[in-house]
């Protein structure tokens, strides 16, 4: 269910940016940033926060592949509008092909052995948490995953099963396929924080 | 051995888990607390919060309006319902954090 409070933001300044960056978007501005407005000193800040440090800070990953990360945990959790998102900015990155091939099978899509390793950590982290073993973990370093690559894509994952079951709860608009397009070039540019 | 990516890893989910307990909410933090570890297999809360929790924790496609509408109800506003919403998806996805964690530790016998 949409919360009309969240939708139309709960303070003037909100108001006021989630028209402004409407009209610089030209397009309705996505549910995910009026989310990011409302009620910021509850888990907003530090969501935001370690979000940006996940997908925009240092890593071996790069950006296109963090993106695809969300974009696979949004998959597994069948939230359509985080596939559509990420999906769009990863493609900035990456071949189109290659990150359509992932979603409809990241184990023949054709990615390198180390990200196929570990998006199937991802996989078991999201879906069944419960199982998710050291074998598993020692399989994806034996396929060459570094530990720190391990540690930062599961951050990828971990925050991403947040932001899709709020995506999901909160019943987000779906944007056009052009829409994901803008919102992407202002992901890429502004990132998360 | 561990590396500063992860200490920061560690840091920034912990403080959003304090967010959670903190004190800029509006709910109670013990319903707050209760509600995250209910999105994470823990134990029943109070109705119509552990429908709500539950669902989220499980399967979030499958949360409906009535769902969300019955919190808002027993909470008087859209600002206690975005609590325990915000609080059963962080419950949910550091419930997760934690279990990799644990496995990256035991197999490369170092703190995560």
């Amino acid at each position: 269910m949409r919360l009309r409070e969240v939708e139309r933001g709960d303070s003037v300044r909100s108001r006021a940016l989630i028209r402004i960056i409407s009209v610089a978007l030209g397009a309705r501005l996505p549910d995910a940033a009026r989310v990011a407005f409302y009620h910021k000193h509850f888990v907003g800040s530090a969501l935001g926060a370690w979000t940006q440090r996940a997908m925009r800070g240092s890593s071996e990953w790069s950006v296109a592949e963090r993106e695809l990360m969300a974009t696979m945990v949004a998959q597994w959790n069948s939230c359509p509008f985080c596939v559509g998102a990420h999906r769009a900015i990863a493609v900035r990155g990456m071949d189109k092909a290659v990150a359509d091939a992932c979603l409809t099978d990241y184990r023949s899509a054709p990615i390198s052995d180390h990200l196929r390793a570990t998006l199937a950590v991802l996989e078991t982290m999201t879906l069944r948490p419960e199982e998710l073993r050291p074998d598993q973990v020692r399989a994806a370093m034996a396929a060459g995953v570094t530990r720190r690559q391990l540690v930062d894509a599961t951050a990828v994952a971990a925050l991403f099963n947040i932001i899709t079951r709020y995506a999901n709860a909160l019943d987000f608009a779906i944007p056009t396929d052009a829409e994901f397009e803008k919102a992407a070039g202002m992901m890429l540019k502004r990132g998360y924080a | 051995m561990s590396t500063d990516t992860d200490a920061r890893h560690h840091d920034l989910a912990e403080a959003l888990r304090a967010t959670v307990a903190g004190e800029a909410g509006v709910t109670e933090a013990s319903l707050r607390i209760a509600t995250a570890a209910r999105a994470a297999g823990g134990p029943p809360v109070d109705q119509p919060y552990d429908t709500l929790a539950r669902q989220i924790g499980d399967a979030s496609y499958r949360v409906t309006d009535a769902e969300v509408d019955a919190v808002r109800q027993a909470t008087g506003g859209d600002k206690a319902t975005f609590e325990i919403v915000m609080s059963a998806c962080v419950g949910a996805g550091l419930a997760r954090w934690d279990a990799a964690a644990r496995a990256i530790e035991e197999a490369t016998d170092a703190p995560a």
